[in-house]
């Protein structure tokens, strides 16, 4: 069958606008992993917490489904077994699930952006929020910059393994210096080779980019907006004394 | 199409110019319309300095000192705006890895018209004409960090195509690609051909393009020292080229060698049960159930990339914990943890195996705990990798041959008896590639068995005695 871009583009358009994940991801971070509001956020947060999974599910991403849930389940374990345990423990229970079951949701909320939305989606929901270029194009390199310093970062661990320099090691104290030397240099180079490559190909020119992919606003978007803006209601009111529920 | 008008040039910033040397000196060159033309000259030539000046990246991101005027199509490249210039020039670099935007392929390949604000319609056709014409519907949308090395290359290639550039400038393109791969980026040379784009190649593997070109501009310390022209190329001889410091003219692939795996009066080194797959895949990478090697002798791996190469030089060294291979070697069976002290691996990137700052404490750190007079030692092994003056020097400021020897000093430190190297002379010269070769067969001179993975037959040429390639490794 002959290959037809519009209609691959078509397809691989996501559940929401990049637009809407943008609100979402302040709000979870906000509301959840911020801690921000009181008593009566409870049942509002609990929604929100569950968000992200529900996302995930429905653009099929199931490795990533399941090791959220997972770790969820952990800090949850965690915080349950606490008061069972001796003290030193309980306080370490008491931390780790905290901290899991505090920031797994909005972290996985954030892998869902990344792993759904394309570098040419997240530039034309930037402009079509009137961010200006200097803004979006340092934001939209952390897309491809990330994963290939992550490729580097193993790269690096696996060479420090070969010559048997291990944590734990007579020279445990340096491993943290050794691996900065090899990483800053990479990093460099290639934040370089990508900038020039990026130039030579017209990013950066004034005139109105055009963006081939598919983005705009639909129920289901309509629906979490609505949402967003009812969970900031919600907490403006619990502000002002105001008994909800 | 493009002039040079005796340009010359230096890096870094005006003021700490003092005694820097120029990389180009007094360089005339004009290319006509559809013309193909290959740079070439051993490293630091100026080759790729060249190719910077007519795509803008010099001055407009590299800095440094320029005389001389450069034009394309009758317009001085200095003043125009990187943006302006990109609708010209289109250039494919040599890593493969850093030269993209997005992260999907389809989304790459619009990127260079995305910027122009072509309208999204035509953007579409290009897309589909280019992805018809050269046949890579299979790599459309993909995620390109799920790509081979070549597959990359090809999709920077077509990203090239959509933006259909007049000038195409290569920037030693065939660096990482096997010998499958490097046809692939011929035929895509074919096809700009065809269509009367004038093409600029920098390259030292020069072979995949010899008879392709229509001039060939040799290059030293800056200056262009000759230059042929098609009915003159086709005389010179690899002889010829190597006593000019260049690479080989005849393509030939790997295999082609005919060197044995293994000989009867070897000492046997016996790799027994390497099978690995990656976790939550269900194809092997790897599938050998038993395989003789020759010890204290230079093996070639060769074979076509995604063949498990780099997997194999991994497993051998003991660094995929999930692997349950084993090596039987002096009557002995290494398990994971025992090869780890008993092979070295030369990563493709050497800079990142290096992790300290000085070249002296580089090689102490390898040499096992109590070796008495160890700064002595230390400071022998580097002299005999001719690496002797420069002790206190900052190891990533090393060139990257200094550094290859640099890796090899240090497995020569921590005494291990197998060395492996990945791919040691990509985008190397003749001359390097030749050192290279030379200090491996000193290696295995002083006992020290060789695996090479490599698709550089030039190398093997030189100085393998023994081969696996693709048949072994299924």
């Amino acid at each position: 069958m002959e290959y037809s871009s519009k209609q691959s583009q078509e397809k691989r358009r996501g559940f929401i606008d990049p637009r809407t994940k943008l609100a979402l991801i302040l709000i979870l971070a906000l509301f959840v992993m911020g801690g921000l509001g009181g008593e009566q956020m409870q049942p509002l947060k609990m929604i929100l917490s569950a968000l992200p999974f529900a996302l995930l599910l429905a653009e099929k991403q199931w490795t990533r489904f399941f090791r959220g849930v997972c770790i969820l389940v952990c800090g949850y374990a965690l915080l349950w077994i606490m008061p069972y345990l001796p003290a030193v423990l309980s306080y370490f229970a008491l931390f780790c699930g905290g901290i899991l079951t505090r920031f797994v949701v909005t972290i996985m909320m954030g892998e869902y952006v990344i792993a759904t939305t394309s570098v040419s989606e997240f530039i034309s929901a930037m402009e079509k929020l009137c961010m200006p270029q200097q803004v979006t194009i340092p934001l939209s390199v952390m897309f491809r910059l990330f994963p290939t310093i992550g490729a580097e970062w193993k790269s690096i661990r696996r060479a420090m393994r070969m010559r048997g320099i291990h944590l734990g090691g007579a020279k445990a104290g340096q491993v943290v210096e050794y691996q900065m030397v090899p990483m800053m240099t990479s990093s460099v180079r290639i934040g370089e080779e990508l900038s020039a490559s990026a130039l030579t190909r017209g990013l950066g020119a004034p005139v109105k980019r055009t963006n081939i992919c598919r983005i705009g606003f639909r129920a289901q978007d309509y629906l979490m907006l609505v949402g967003c803006l009812f969970v900031v209601c919600a907490w403006i009111l619990e502000m002002c004394g105001v008994r909800l529920w | 199409m493009v002039e040079l008008k005796n340009v010359t040039f230096r890096y870094g910033a005006a003021e700490n110019q003092n005694g820097a040397k120029n990389s180009l000196s007094g360089v005339d060159l004009s290319v006509k319309d559809g013309e193909f033309v290959l740079l070439t000259g051993p490293s630091g030539c100026g080759k790729t300095t060249i190719l910077r000046l007519i795509n803008g990246l010099i001055p407009h991101f590299y800095q440094g000192e320029t005389e001389g005027t450069v034009l394309v199509e009758g317009k001085e490249i200095r003043d125009m705006e990187l943006y302006d210039t990109a609708r010209l020039v289109g250039t494919v670099f040599q890593n493969p890895r850093t030269q993209f935007y997005n992260v999907d392929t389809t989304g790459e390949l619009a990127f260079g018209c995305e910027n122009r604000g072509l309208p999204e319609e035509q953007i579409y056709q290009r897309i589909d004409d280019t992805v018809a014409s050269l046949g890579i519907e299979k790599l459309m949308d993909r995620s390109i960090f799920h790509l081979s090395d070549g597959e990359k290359q090809k999709i920077a290639c077509s990203g090239v195509n959509v933006s259909g550039p007049d000038l195409i400038l290569l920037d030693e393109p065939s660096a990482n690609l096997d010998f499958e791969a490097t046809m692939a980026l011929r035929n895509m040379i074919l096809s700009w051909r065809s269509k009367g784009k004038t093409i600029i190649a920098a390259e030292h593997r020069i072979a995949y393009l010899w008879d392709l070109i229509d001039r060939a501009v040799i290059l030293e310390n800056g200056r262009i020292a000759r230059q042929f022209t098609r009915n003159e190329l086709s005389v010179l001889t690899p002889e010829d080229l190597a006593q000019m410091g260049l690479r080989t003219n005849i393509m030939e692939a790997p295999e082609k060698s005919l060197l044995p795996v293994y000989q009867e009066n070897d000492e046997p080194m016996i790799l027994h049960d390497f099978n690995f797959s990656y976790r939550g895949r269900k194809q092997p990478v790897l599938q050998i159930p038993h395989l003789r090697l020759a010890a204290h002798e230079i093996t070639a791996v060769t074979g076509n990339n995604g063949l498990g190469k780099t997997t194999f030089l991994s497993c051998l060294c003991g660094l995929e914990k999930r692997f349950r291979g084993t090596l039987e070697y002096k009557g002995r069976n290494y398990s994971n943890r025992d090869r780890q002290k008993l092979c070295y691996l030369v990563m493709q990137d050497t800079g990142n195996q290096l992790f300290t700052e000085s070249v002296l404490e580089e090689v102490l750190i390898s040499l096992p705990k109590n070796t008495e007079n160890a700064e002595g030692r230390a400071a022998e092994l580097l002299r005999r990798l001719d690496l002797g003056e420069y002790p206190d020097r900052h190891p990533q400021s090393l060139s990257g041959g200094q550094k290859q020897r640099l890796a090899i000093a240090c497995a020569l430190a921590s005494g291990r008896e197998i060395l492996l190297l990945d791919e040691p002379t990509s985008g190397l010269d003749y001359g390097h590639m030749k050192e290279t070769a030379d200090m491996l067969k000193k290696l295995r001179d002083m006992g020290t068995t060789v695996l090479v993975v490599t698709h550089d037959t030039e190398l093997i040429r030189h100085c393998c005695s023994r081969m696996i390639s693709e048949s072994s490794f299924q």
